[in-house]
């Protein structure tokens, strides 16, 4: 390490932040000035400076795809998208047989099913091996949507958490 | 030429067609950004399959989470949460990711690269694969929230403000993971060249 800084020399601590927003031009016209005026005296400010300039473009290497590429990009695309549509479709056909149902008595089975499986446990209701009737199909279909919701939303809520600014977060993305 | 073209649409309105069940107008948005989010996938990834599969997986998230899109938000901000995160958590899966085939393929880009275009001896070019590889390997040892800030100004050229929405973090705390992404870098580069 002491071999590193021996090579490369540290910008000015007050100025370091500032030159790498000035590389980017990130600063203002008045911001911009002031160290302009101090990188004139400071020499390990320029080469800072001089440096990000070098080496900073090595970073990005180009990609540049053909036009087939994009073209079989779209229709991969075009086919994915069909596809979560057909199966949306599917659910939206499943659920609509179950509707000429008499909803009160689903309601009711709904609410009995509940209470047992809060009174006596999951084993129990595992053990009783229902049939897959068609409560718990209904309460299964949303189940499985929110899971998959909750999936994704765990996934953007990642950033949240390495991110430790704080903030409450409105969640809504 | 007329504004009943969907391609001239706004994402806005694009997106409320696309809630209503037209598909064809997310593909609009998905030809519109495609390009972009692929890139930025590349730019994490570096790798051509899994950028194209990466940033596919972030337009096929956004189609099946359109219903709970905010229309007061931007679409490309909200788009473009989903595939910084789906690039963050893709790198957590894999662990390493394959830079060993970014050189490769950009060769096989077509010459279209102007560093493979300015170096043309052998010699050049190893060294060219071997700084490349080194780059890859600095940027992979940057925490997360460094990298990320770092790619999206340096490589996608965003403002400090849309970094700190797409990241939902404070424009302050972006400034800083980019100064110390820039100052790691630039240690670790400068030995290299
Ligand atoms: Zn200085």
């Amino acid at each position: 390490m002491a071999q590193d800084n021996d090579l490369i020399r540290r910008a000015c601590k007050e100025f370091e932040q500032d030159l790498v927003l000035y590389y980017y031009g990130e600063r203002g016209r008045e911001e911009s000035k002031e160290l302009e005026n101090h990188l004139e005296g400071c020499g390990s400010c320029r080469q800072f400076l001089a440096d990000l300039r070098r080496l900073l473009p090595l970073t990005v290497k180009p990609d540049d795809p053909p036009q087939p590429f994009w073209e079989n990009y779209s229709k991969e695309m075009q086919e994915r998208l069909a596809a979560i549509a057909q199966r949306g479709r599917w659910w939206r056909d499943l659920a609509s047989l179950f509707r000429p149902w008499p909803v009160p008595a689903l309601a009711t089975a709904l609410v009995l099913i509940l209470a047992l499986t809060l009174t006596f446990g999951k084993r129990i209701w595992r053990s009783q091996d229902l049939p897959p009737d068609e409560e718990a199909v209904l309460e299964i279909l949303p189940m499985a949507e929110n899971l998959d919701f909750f999936k994704a939303m765990d996934l953007l809520d990642s950033m949240d958490l390495l991110e430790d600014t704080g903030g409450p977060g409105n969640g809504s993305v | 030429m007329t504004t009943s073209r969907p391609a001239e649409f706004e994402d806005e309105k694009l997106v409320t067609l696309a809630q209503k069940g037209q598909r064809e107008a997310f593909e609009v948005l998905v030809e519109r950004y495609k390009q972009k989010a692929y890139r930025i996938a590349f730019d994490f990834t570096r790798d051509r399959e899994e950028a194209k599969d990466l940033s596919q997986e972030a337009f096929l998230r956004a189609f099946t989470h359109l219903q709970s899109f905010d229309l007061r938000a931007g679409f490309y901000t909200w788009f473009y949460r989903i595939l910084v995160n789906l690039c963050l958590d893709y790198r957590r899966r894999r662990g390493r990711i394959a830079w060993e085939s970014f050189d490769e393929k950009t060769h096989m880009a077509g010459g279209q690269s102007e560093m493979a275009g300015a170096i043309s001896s052998p010699d050049r070019e190893a060294m060219s694969g071997e700084i490349s590889r080194r780059v890859g390997e600095a940027l992979q040892a940057l925490p997360a929230k460094q990298r990320t800030a770092f790619i999206l100004k340096n490589h996608q050229g965003l403002s400090i403000h849309d970094i700190a929405k797409v990241m939902q973090s404070a424009e302050g705390t972006i400034k800083v993971h980019l100064h110390r992404a820039v100052a790691t870098l630039r240690q670790k580069l400068a030995e290299l060249v």
